[in-house]
C-alpha cells in the first residue's frame, strides 16, 4: 500500500513538473520583441484558396490577406478604394470603369489589371471557382482589362451594389498554373493585403506576417496567428489563461465568462445579424405552382400576425440571448445599419400581446376546441404547427420551448423538429416542407443581398431547384421597390425605399423579425494596446473580429514579446527538461531496480 | 405436478436470494437501482411538467441551491433537481429500451447459431463477429445522423450496435445446453428445433440473458448521454442532455458546479449500479464464469 | 461505449473452433481467418453504400448549397458523381473507386475525403496508440496483482476504482479535466494546454516532442480512464482461473516461491485472452477518441468525424466511417493470428 501511494505521488510530481512547462515551452525565443497577436476561432479554416472557401473564418481571413475592388470606409462604412484607386459608371449603369492601384504581390510581381480580370472571369466561366463568391459575379455580362491599369465590368442589369463585391483579387501569374478546384493554397501563394499568410495546419492554426509593401502601410503587428478550438469553453479558458488574445463571435455565456478579469475587455456591440421566422404562407414555386405542405392556415395573414403577437421578443433577449441582443421592432436590416434600417412605430408596431393574438384567432373564426387547440372555420384541421430549426444549436433549441409555450396560450400547438443543415436548406428554401422555420441573415453594408432572397424570381424552379429564397415570398410592391431602389443610384432616396420593401415584409409578415443578437467579443487589453472596430468613431458601436473590413486587424497595436520573460521561460524551459527526465529517469530506475530485486531474490530460491 | 415445480421454484428463488445478498456490490447496486427506478416513476406524481416549461419557470438564471431549489437552477431559471427527476425517466427507458432490444436480437442470433450447425451459424457468426469489432460508437453517431433525432432513433441505434457481445455469449452456452444426454433424448423422441430451443435451450440461457442485460442497460445509458454530447440527442431532456445544455450553457465558466456534476453524478451512479448488479448477477447464476470472484 | 464490460472472454477467440496442428496447419488457419478479414470488410463495403443511401434529400442539392445553379447544370453534376446510373451500376462504381482508395469529395472541404483522412490519421493513431499502451499497461499490472491478493485490499480498491471511472461518460470526465487542470480552477493553476496538439509556436527537435507530449497529458488521461478497466478485469478474472488450474497447485506444491508461479506461469497464461481483448476492442478505444478529441480540439479522424456530422458532411462521414471500421477489422485479424501463434494451448491441440 505505501508503495502504491509513492509511486501515486512520483506520478503526480512529474505531473506538475509536465505542466510548469506550459507557458515557458508556448514561447520561442526567437520571438522576443515582436508584435504578435493571437486570435482564437471556434470554426475551423476550410480553406485559403478563395474560391472555394465558404466559412466565415476563410472570408475574415481573406480580408485580411487580400486587397478587393473596393472595401467599406472604415467610418461611414461606404465603399471606399482599395484595389480600385477611383471608378466611373456609364450612364445607362450597365458599364463600371476602375482604375486599378500601383501595388505588389508579396512576392515582389506588380499587380495590374489582368489579376482582376483573370480573377472574375475565372470565377464566371469555371463551375469549380464558384463555390466561393458565385453569386457575386450572376449578373456580369464580360470583365476585361484594357491595359495593366484599367479594369472594365458590364453588367446584364443595372447593380448598385457592384461597390460592395466580396471577390479577393488573386495573383494571375501563380493562380492560372492551378487547378483551383484541387489546389489547397498550402504553399501559401503570394496576396497583397495587410498581412501574407506563411504557414498552415489543417485544424490547428493558421499564421500571417505584415506585409512590408501594403498600399496603406506595413501593419504595426508583425505577426497573426489564428488559432482553431472545437470547444468554446476551453477557447474562453484558453483567453484566460492568455494562450489567445481575442475571440470573437461568442455565444453569450462564453461571452459572460469573461466578466471580472480586469485584463480582459467584454466588447458588446450592436450586430450584423437579424434572427427571424420563417412562415410557410403557402410557398409557390417560380412557374406560381403550389409546393410544400404548409399548414393551411398560415395563409391567412391575420393568422401570422397573432403569431407575431404572440412572441415576447424582449423576453426572447433575455432568456435566449442572456440580454445581450437588441429585440426587433423591424424587419431584416439590424440597426447598426442606421442609413438603411426601419422600425415600426405607432399603430402598425406589433407588441406582446396574447389576449390580442386570441381576439385576433376568435375574430377570424379559428374556434377552440374541447382540447383548447383551435381549428381552422371549416373545422376540419387543427392548428398544429411544425416549427423547423437545426440539430445542434443551443439557442434555436431554447427559442423554440419559449414559442411552444406561448402558442400554446393562444390554442396553437407547435412541435419542434431539428433538421441538420442540408435537410433544413432543402425544406425551407425548395421543397417547402415546413410550417415555421427559424431563420437568420448577416447583413452587409448594401443590404441589397438579403433583400434579394425575398424576390418572386428566388423562389424554386419548376423541377425543384432552390434559388435561395427566404421566404418564398412574392409580393407586387416589394418586387416594384427592389426594381426602383436598383436603379436609384441617390443613396438617401434608395434608403427610403429600402425602408419601405422592410415596412411590407413587416406587415405581411412571411418573416417575423424576433431580434438582432449583438457583436460579443473578448480581448486581452495587457496584450492588445489599440484596436479600432468598424465602423470607427462611434462610441458603443463596431464590430472587431467578423466585421466587414480587415481595417481593425490592420490598425490594431499589440505589446510586444517580453525579452526577458522570453529569457526566462527559456531558462524554466531547461529546467522543466531536466526536471521531466529526471522525474522519468527516477521513476523508471526505481522500477527497474524493484523488479531486478525480485528476480534476484526469486533466482537465490530457484 | 403444478405444486411441486411451484414449490421448486419457490426453493430456488430463495437459494438464489441467498447468494446474491453475498455479494455486497451487488446488493449496494441492487438499493441503488430500486432508487432510481422509483424515483422515475413516482415523478409524475410528486411533479408537475410544467416545471419543465421555459415560460413557466419561476428561479433566477443559473442560481445556486437554495431551499426552493435544492439543487440550483439552469440557465432559464428551472430547477435542476426538477430536470434530474424528469430526466431519469429518458435515460433509463432509452438505456431499458436499448439494451431490451440489443438482448433480443443477441439471444435469438445466439441461440439460432448454436443450435443450427453449417451455413446458418457460420452466417451467423460471420454478422456477430462483424459487428463485434466495429466502433459501436461510430456506427450509433451514422445511424442517428440518417435516422434523424427523436427517442426511437436513440434506442434503435443503440440496440443494433450492441448485441454482438450478447449473442456470442448466448451461442456458447448453448452449445453446452446442447451438448447435455437429455437434448439427445428429446432429439430422438422427435423434438422440432422450435421445440428445443425455445423449451430447452431458452430457459436455460435464460439467467444469463438476465444478468448480460443488466450489464447492457450500463452501456446504454452512457452511450445515450455520449450521443447527447455529441449532438444526437432525443429530443428529451435526459441526464445526457442536461449535461449537453450545462456546456452549451457556459455552465463550468460561470462555476455552475451544481448543473454539470448531479447529472454525471447521476449517470455514473445509476451505470455502476447496474454493472455490479449485473456481475453479482453472473456471479451466483454462471459460477463457471467467475468462480473465484 | 457498447460493449458491456463483463463479457470479454467469449468475445475473445478463446471461441475458435479451428484446430491445426504443426506449420500448415497455421498456413490454413492464417488462410481462413484472412479470407474472413476480406469478407468483413466486403461488407462495411456494402453496408456504406446502403446505409449512405438511405439519406433522405439530393446528394447534387447538398453538394451544391450554397451555389446557385441552372438545371442544366446540375444534370451535369449529376451525371458527374454517377447519379444518373442505375443503382446496381453505382454500387458497382462505388466498389471500384472504394478499391482505389478514391472515398469521394468533401461538401465542405471540397477536397478528396482520403486526402482529409491522410492529414488526420496520425494525430488519432498516436493518442489512441499511447492512450491504448498506458491503458493495457495500468490494466494488466493492476488486474494481476488484484487477482494474486484476491480479496485484499488492493484488489478492492483497484477493482472498485476502475469500475467507477467505466462509469464515467468520457466527455464528461474530459470536460472535468478540461476546466480543473487545462482552464484551472481555485487554487489550481491551468497546468495544460486546453487545446490542439501542439503550440502554435512549437519549438524543434526535442522540445517539439515535450510539447506535443505536453498537449497530450489531459486526452490521454481521459481516454485511459475509461477504458483500463475492461483490461483490469479480464485480468483480473482469466489469472484467477488460471490459480485454480492444477498446474498452479503442482508449482506451489513444489516449493516456487509464489511471486515465480506467477509470472512465470500462470501469468503468461492469462495474459493471452486479454491481450486478444485489447486488440477485440480497438472499436471502443476509437470511439472514445471521438469525445476526446472534440472536447480536447485534437486534430485526428474522431475531430474530422464529429466536424462531419454537425455539417453534415455525408462524404467524410462515409470515408471516414470506411476507414475506421477497416482499419479496425485488419487490427483484430493480426491480433487473431498473433493469438494463434502465441498461445501455446491453442499451438499444442
Amino acid at each position: 500500500m505505501t508503495k502504491w501511494l509513492a509511486r501515486l505521488s512520483a506520478l503526480g510530481v512529474a505531473f506538475l513538473l509536465v505542466g510548469q512547462g506550459q507557458t515557458a515551452l508556448a514561447q520561442n525565443p526567437q520571438q522576443a520583441g515582436k508584435k504578435i497577436v493571437r486570435i482564437g476561432s471556434i470554426q475551423s479554416v476550410d480553406s485559403l484558396n478563395p474560391f472555394k472557401a465558404v466559412r466565415l473564418i476563410s472570408g475574415q481571413i481573406q480580408r485580411w490577406t487580400y486587397m478587393f475592388l473596393t472595401t467599406p470606409d472604415p467610418k461611414t462604412l461606404e465603399p471606399s478604394p482599395d484595389l480600385a484607386e477611383s471608378w466611373s459608371t456609364s450612364e445607362d449603369g450597365l458599364t463600371w470603369t476602375f482604375k486599378i492601384r500601383e501595388a505588389k504581390w508579396s512576392d515582389g510581381k506588380p499587380v495590374t489589371a489582368h489579376d482582376a480580370a483573370w480573377t472574375f472571369n475565372k470565377i464566371m466561366t469555371d463551375d469549380a471557382a464558384k463555390a466561393g463568391n458565385g453569386p457575386a459575379v450572376e449578373n456580369f455580362e464580360s470583365v476585361t482589362a484594357t491595359d495593366d491599369r484599367t479594369l472594365v465590368i458590364k453588367t446584364k442589369a443595372p447593380q448598385a451594389s457592384m461597390l460592395d463585391n466580396p471577390i479577393p483579387i488573386v495573383p494571375k501569374h501563380v493562380w492560372e498554373t492551378k487547378d483551383v478546384g484541387t489546389y489547397e493554397a498550402e504553399d501559401n501563394p503570394p496576396t497583397n493585403g495587410p498581412y501574407i499568410p506563411f504557414e498552415q495546419k489543417k485544424d490547428q492554426y493558421v499564421k500571417l506576417k505584415a506585409n512590408p509593401n501594403y498600399w496603406r502601410g506595413e501593419p504595426n503587428v508583425h505577426e497573426l496567428q489564428v488559432i482553431f478550438y472545437e470547444n468554446p469553453e476551453a477557447a474562453v479558458a484558453g483567453l484566460k489563461k492568455g494562450d489567445i488574445d481575442l475571440i470573437g463571435r461568442l455565444a453569450a455565456p462564453q461571452w459572460e465568462a469573461g466578466a471580472g478579469d480586469p485584463n480582459i475587455v467584454q466588447w458588446n456591440t450592436p450586430g450584423r445579424r437579424a434572427a427571424y421566422l420563417q412562415i410557410n404562407h403557402g410557398a409557390t414555386t417560380s412557374d406560381d405552382k403550389p409546393v410544400g405542405d404548409g399548414h393551411p392556415a398560415l395563409k391567412d395573414v391575420k393568422v401570422r400576425q397573432a403569431l407575431h403577437y404572440a412572441i415576447d421578443k424582449q423576453k426572447l433577449v433575455e432568456e435566449v440571448q442572456n440580454g445581450l441582443a437588441v429585440a426587433a421592432n423591424g424587419s431584416i436590416v439590424p440597426p447598426m445599419y442606421k442609413d438603411f434600417f426601419w422600425e415600426a412605430t405607432g399603430e402598425e408596431k406589433v407588441t406582446f400581446d396574447l389576449a390580442k393574438a386570441n381576439q385576433i384567432l376568435d375574430e377570424a373564426g379559428y374556434k377552440k376546441g374541447p382540447d383548447g387547440v383551435r381549428t381552422m372555420p371549416d373545422g376540419k384541421r387543427k392548428l398544429e404547427f411544425r416549427f423547423s430549426i437545426h440539430t445542434d444549436t443551443p439557442t434555436e433549441d431554447k427559442l423554440a420551448q419559449f414559442l411552444t409555450g406561448w402558442f400554446k396560450e393562444i390554442g396553437i400547438t407547435l412541435t419542434t423538429r431539428k433538421l441538420d443543415s442540408n435537410k433544413f436548406t432543402e425544406e425551407t428554401g425548395s421543397t417547402a416542407l415546413f410550417d415555421i422555420a427559424i431563420s437568420g441573415w448577416s447583413v452587409n453594408p448594401d443590404p441589397e443581398e438579403v433583400l434579394a432572397t425575398h424576390l418572386c424570381s428566388r423562389r424554386p424552379t419548376p423541377t425543384g431547384e432552390g434559388g435561395g429564397t427566404e421566404s418564398f415570398w412574392c409580393n407586387k410592391e416589394y418586387e416594384d421597390l427592389y426594381q426602383q431602389q436598383l436603379k436609384e443610384l441617390d443613396r438617401a432616396k434608395r434608403a427610403e425605399l429600402i425602408k419601405q420593401m422592410q415596412r411590407n415584409l413587416y406587415v405581411n409578415a412571411p418573416v417575423i423579425a424576433i431580434y438582432y443578437p449583438n457583436n460579443l467579443e473578448l480581448y486581452r487589453k495587457d496584450r492588445i494596446t489599440s484596436i479600432t472596430p468598424v465602423p470607427e468613431g462611434r462610441p458603443g458601436e463596431g464590430i472587431l473580429y467578423g466585421g466587414v473590413s480587415g481595417w481593425p486587424m490592420y490598425s490594431m497595436d499589440a505589446k510586444p514579446v517580453e525579452a526577458a520573460s522570453s529569457a526566462a521561460g527559456g531558462g524554466a524551459n531547461t529546467g522543466v527538461i531536466i526536471g521531466v527526465i529526471a522525474a522519468v529517469v527516477v521513476l523508471a530506475g526505481g522500477g527497474l531496480l524493484l523488479a531486478r530485486r525480485r528476480k534476484t531474490a526469486a533466482e537465490d530460491r530457484e | 405436478m403444478t405444486a411441486i415445480a411451484w414449490t421448486r421454484r419457490r426453493r430456488a428463488l430463495g437459494r438464489f436470494w441467498e447468494q446474491y445478498s453475498r455479494q455486497r456490490a451487488g446488493v449496494v447496486g441492487a438499493v441503488i437501482l430500486v432508487v432510481a427506478v422509483v424515483v422515475a416513476l413516482a415523478t409524475p406524481l410528486v411533479s408537475d411538467p410544467d416545471i419543465m416549461d421555459v415560460t413557466k419557470a419561476t428561479g433566477e438564471k443559473m442560481a445556486p441551491p437554495s431551499l426552493e431549489f435544492p439543487l440550483g437552477t439552469d440557465e432559464s431559471g428551472r430547477s435542476i433537481l426538477g430536470m434530474i427527476m424528469w430526466g431519469s425517466r429518458v435515460s433509463l427507458l432509452i438505456g431499458f429500451m436499448s439494451a431490451l432490444l440489443s438482448m433480443v436480437i443477441g439471444t435469438v442470433v445466439g441461440i439460432a447459431a448454436g443450435h443450427f450447425r453449417g451455413w446458418v451459424s457460420a452466417v451467423l457468426m460471420r454478422i456477430t463477429d462483424w459487428f463485434l469489432v466495429l466502433p459501436s460508437l461510430v456506427l450509433a453517431l451514422v445511424l442517428s445522423a440518417i435516422l434523424g433525432g427523436g427517442t426511437s432513433t436513440i434506442i434503435l441505434a443503440i440496440g443494433i450496435t450492441s448485441w454482438a457481445g450478447t449473442a456470442r455469449l448466448i451461442r456458447a452456452q448453448t452449445l453446452a445446453v446442447e451438448a447435455r444426454p437429455y437434448i439427445e433424448r428429446s432429439k430422438a423422441l422427435g423434438a422440432g428445433h422450435w421445440h428445443i430451443m425455445s423449451r430447452h435451450v431458452l430457459p436455460n440461457v435464460a439467467p444469463l440473458v438476465l444478468a448480460n442485460t443488466t450489464l447492457q442497460v450500463a452501456s446504454a445509458i452512457v452511450a445515450e448521454s455520449t450521443l447527447a454530447f455529441l449532438g444526437a440527442d432525443s429530443g428529451q431532456a435526459s441526464w445526457g442532455g442536461l449535461l449537453r445544455g450545462s456546456y452549451d450553457w457556459g455552465a463550468a465558466t460561470k462555476g455552475a458546479w451544481w448543473y454539470i456534476l448531479p447529472p454525471g453524478v447521476c449517470i455514473v451512479a445509476v451505470v455502476l449500479a447496474f454493472t455490479l448488479v449485473g456481475r453479482a448477477l453472473e456471479a451466483v447464476l454462471n459460477p463457471r464464469l467467475r468462480g473465484n470472484a | 461505449m457498447t460493449a458491456p464490460i463483463d463479457t470479454p472472454i467469449e468475445t475473445g477467440p478463446a471461441a475458435v473452433e479451428e484446430t491445426a496442428a504443426g506449420p500448415r496447419g497455421l498456413l490454413r488457419y492464417a488462410v481462413t481467418k484472412l479470407g474472413g478479414a476480406l469478407l468483413s470488410i466486403g461488407m462495411v463495403i456494402v453496408a456504406t453504400f446502403f446505409v449512405f443511401r438511405l439519406i433522405p434529400g439530393d446528394p447534387v442539392i447538398a453538394y451544391t448549397r450554397d451555389v446557385p445553379l441552372s438545371p442544366d447544370q446540375i444534370a451535369l453534376l449529376r451525371k458527374q458523381m454517377g447519379l444518373d446510373q442505375p443503382l446496381p451500376q453505382q454500387f458497382l462504381d462505388f466498389v471500384v473507386k472504394t478499391l482505389q482508395f478514391d472515398l469521394g469529395t468533401s461538401y465542405e472541404y471540397r477536397r478528396p475525403v482520403a486526402e482529409l483522412i491522410g492529414e488526420r490519421f496520425g494525430p488519432t493513431l498516436l493518442l489512441t496508440g499511447v492512450g491504448l499502451v498506458i491503458a493495457v499497461s495500468l490494466g494488466l499490472w493492476q488486474g494481476t496483482r488484484a487477482a494474486w491478493n484476491h480479496g485484499g485490499r488492493f484488489d478492492r480498491l483497484s477493482t472498485g476504482v476502475s469500475l467507477v471511472l467505466w462509469s464515467v461518460p468520457t466527455f464528461w470526465l474530459g470536460l472535468l479535466l478540461l476546466m480543473v487542470f487545462g482552464a484551472g480552477i481555485g487554487p489550481i493553476p491551468g497546468m495544460f494546454p486546453t487545446r490542439g496538439m501542439e503550440s502554435v509556436d512549437a519549438p524543434d527537435g526535442f522540445a517539439y516532442v515535450l510539447d506535443v507530449a505536453h498537449h497530450m497529458v489531459l486526452p490521454c488521461l481521459t481516454l485511459v480512464a475509461v477504458v483500463y478497466a475492461q483490461y483490469l478485469l479480464v485480468m483480473r478474472s482469466s489469472l484467477l482461473d488460471e490459480i485454480g488450474q492444477d498446474y498452479v497447485t503442482t508449482a506451489r506444491a513444489k516449493g516456487l516461491r509464489d511471486d515465480l508461479v506467477r509470472r512465470r506461469h500462470a501469468v503468461p497464461n492469462a495474459l493471452l485472452p486479454t491481450v486478444t481483448l485489447v486488440f477485440i476492442h480497438i472499436g471502443f478505444v476509437v470511439g472514445g477518441a471521438v469525445s476526446v478529441e472534440t472536447v480536447y480540439s485534437w486534430p485526428g479522424l474522431g475531430l474530422l468525424f464529429y466536424e462531419a456530422i454537425k455539417g453534415p458532411d455525408f462524404a467524410v462521414m462515409q470515408g471516414t466511417f470506411l476507414v475506421v471500421c477497416v482499419a479496425v477489422i485488419v487490427m483484430n485479424t493480426l491480433a487473431d493470428v498473433a493469438y494463434h501463434i502465441l498461445d501455446p494451448r491453442v499451438r499444442s491441440t
